[in-house]
């Protein structure tokens, strides 16, 4: 117990060592003349980010920003969250529908979604709709594709003891394939929020005027390096947050996936 | 006694091949009512084949299978598996796992609890009702599974090598629990193994298996009196003799 917190502590050094010199680096970076010209150093980007919470940026601060690009990635990522388990595991569990399904499937899959944006701004106008839909294509390809193989994969001793212990068809996608999927599914949803998130802020780069994204758009149009650092540093963060909530979201539901607990 | 019992399970010219490969060449036999039969043969002779061809696991391709005279058919009659593999899911605990299959018949809660506390008791997983699978070691994984089969009171109860796993004391005991709960319970049993000692410890009747295509290749009638002591020289003549029957070269 004592020596996995002396790890865990290990790890945390570890981990500033590599920040604090990523921070000195760029700051010595920036001391170069000619380099600060495109380049802000870290305390200015930081000065500016803490700031941008009291001062709007365009007509909103920063807070406002953030909670509305987070509510696009919400919405988007619910519904793929949803839609994308329930098409998987179907996909998965009935060969009828995997036969019909999974070519299509398979043929939209490898689509980026960038390439989606335009035909989606037309269908969808550049209103908040669009942004959901492109969320909702970034998370839906990975969960589909995860949850599929998840109801692929579930054991064939225990389908057989299920049965043996007479779950109809029924009972055996709701208490079997559905709780042996979990761990390929929680795989899926780690993937999709970080796909969801570049969705949206790719999103609010090509047409918005509000949102993190938009943040950094507005910086290069005005040439406001410090803006457009500002909101990078936002994304980043942001997404961090969005992995590692999610990664206790699987703590929690696969409890019993991990050994010697 | 034997002659008034009627016949649970009657399997009539069973056929099962994978392809060109026939395993289960024309196999006929009856099983009476509260039977406990052990199955032997070589190992590969198609033993696993023939359990899954009679709960329908697989699709036979020729025969026919009855239980109380009618085409066996899971919803319908109470039949439990025990396999060679673990088969706990992995997702409930030990006490979950124990009651599943209530679950799915719908058991009442009280009863439900009453058969689970049971069970868990008679196997020794009490203490470990709230451990996942995972956690607990590879012997009480099989212990898992046997709780779970008995907890339904099935009226036929199929096992594919249990034992194989376990260290020999836990298998004495478990063993000697399969005994007293068939005794208990009246059901009709049939166990493979490829441990011919285990086969005289349990057995009313020892069929033997010839290698595949694998039919019937006899039927030994096994008296010896219970509690039955593996030392004794009856035990070890039977022994040697179902050894001997076993023999294909």
């Amino acid at each position: 117990m004592l020596e996995r917190k002396a790890k865990m502590w290990q790890k945390i050094a570890a981990a500033a060592v590599s920040f604090a010199l990523l921070i000195l680096i760029w700051q010595l970076a920036a001391m170069n003349p000619q380099f600060s010209q495109v380049m802000p150093g870290p305390f200015a980007v930081l000065q500016k980010f803490f700031v941008s919470f009291v001062e709007p940026i365009g007509k909103n601060v920063m807070l406002q920003h953030m909670l509305i690009t987070l509510s696009r990635w919400a919405a988007g990522f619910i519904a793929a969250t949803i839609l994308g388990i329930a098409l998987g595991l179907t996909m998965g569990w009935y060969r009828g529908f995997e036969a019909f399904m999974r070519p299509l499937f398979e043929l939209v899959r490898p689509i980026p979604t960038l390439a989606w944006i335009p035909l989606v701004i037309l269908w969808c106008g550049i209103g908040e709709l669009a942004k959901y839909v492109l969320v909702f294509i970034g998370a839906f390809m990975s969960i589909v594709q995860n949850a599929y193989h998840g109801a692929k994969s579930v054991d064939r001793t225990i389908v057989n003891a299920a049965r043996m212990l007479g779950c109809n068809d029924r009972q055996m996608f709701f208490t079997i394939v559905i709780p042996a999927s979990v761990p390929a599914i929680s795989a899926g949803l780690q993937i999709g929020v970080a796909s969801a998130w570049s969705s949206v802020v790719a999103a609010e780069l090509v047409r918005s005027s509000s949102g993190v994204g938009w943040i950094v758009v507005t910086g290069q149009q005005n040439n406001n390096m410090t803006q457009i650092l500002v909101g990078i540093l936002v994304i980043a963060v942001i997404g961090l947050l969005l992995a590692l909530l999610i990664r206790r979201v699987e703590d929690v539901l696969c409890r019993w996936n991990k050994r010697g607990r | 006694m034997t002659e008034q019992r009627k016949v649970k399970i009657r399997v009539d010219h069973l056929t099962k091949k994978f392809g060109d490969l026939t395993v289960l060449d024309d196999v006929s036999f009856d099983v009476k009512e509260g039977e406990f039969l052990c199955i032997v043969g070589p190992t590969g002779c198609g033993k696993t084949t023939f359990l899954n061809s009679v709960t329908k696991l697989y699709d036979i391709t020729a025969g026919q299978i009855l239980v109380n005279d009618e085409e066996v058919d899971l919803k319908k009659h109470n039949i439990s598996y025990i396999f060679q593999e673990f088969s706990a899911m992995p997702w409930l605990t030990i006490e979950q796992n124990v009651g599943f299959g209530l679950d799915i018949k719908k058991v009442p809660k009280d009863r439900k609890k009453e058969l689970v506390d049971e069970m868990l008791e008679i196997v020794g997983l009490a203490d470990f009702r709230n451990f996942y699978p995972q956690q607990v070691s590879t012997s009480m994984n099989q212990r898992i599974g046997i709780a779970r089969a008995f907890a339904t009171k099935p009226e036929i109860l199929l096992m594919d090598e249990p034992y194989g796993q376990l260290d020999i004391d836990l298998r004495f005991k478990l063993e000697d629990e399969l005994i007293k709960l068939w005794k208990k319970t009246g059901t009709t049993v049939l166990f493979i193994t490829h441990n011919v000692e285990e086969a005289v410890y349990l057995s009313e009747h020892i069929m033997v298996l010839t290698n595949k295509p694998c039919h019937v290749k006899t039927v030994i009638e096994n008296t010896l009196p219970r509690p039955r002591d593996v030392m004794s020289l009856e035990f070890v003549k039977m022994r040697d003799h179902v050894t001997e029957m076993i023999k294909w070269w």
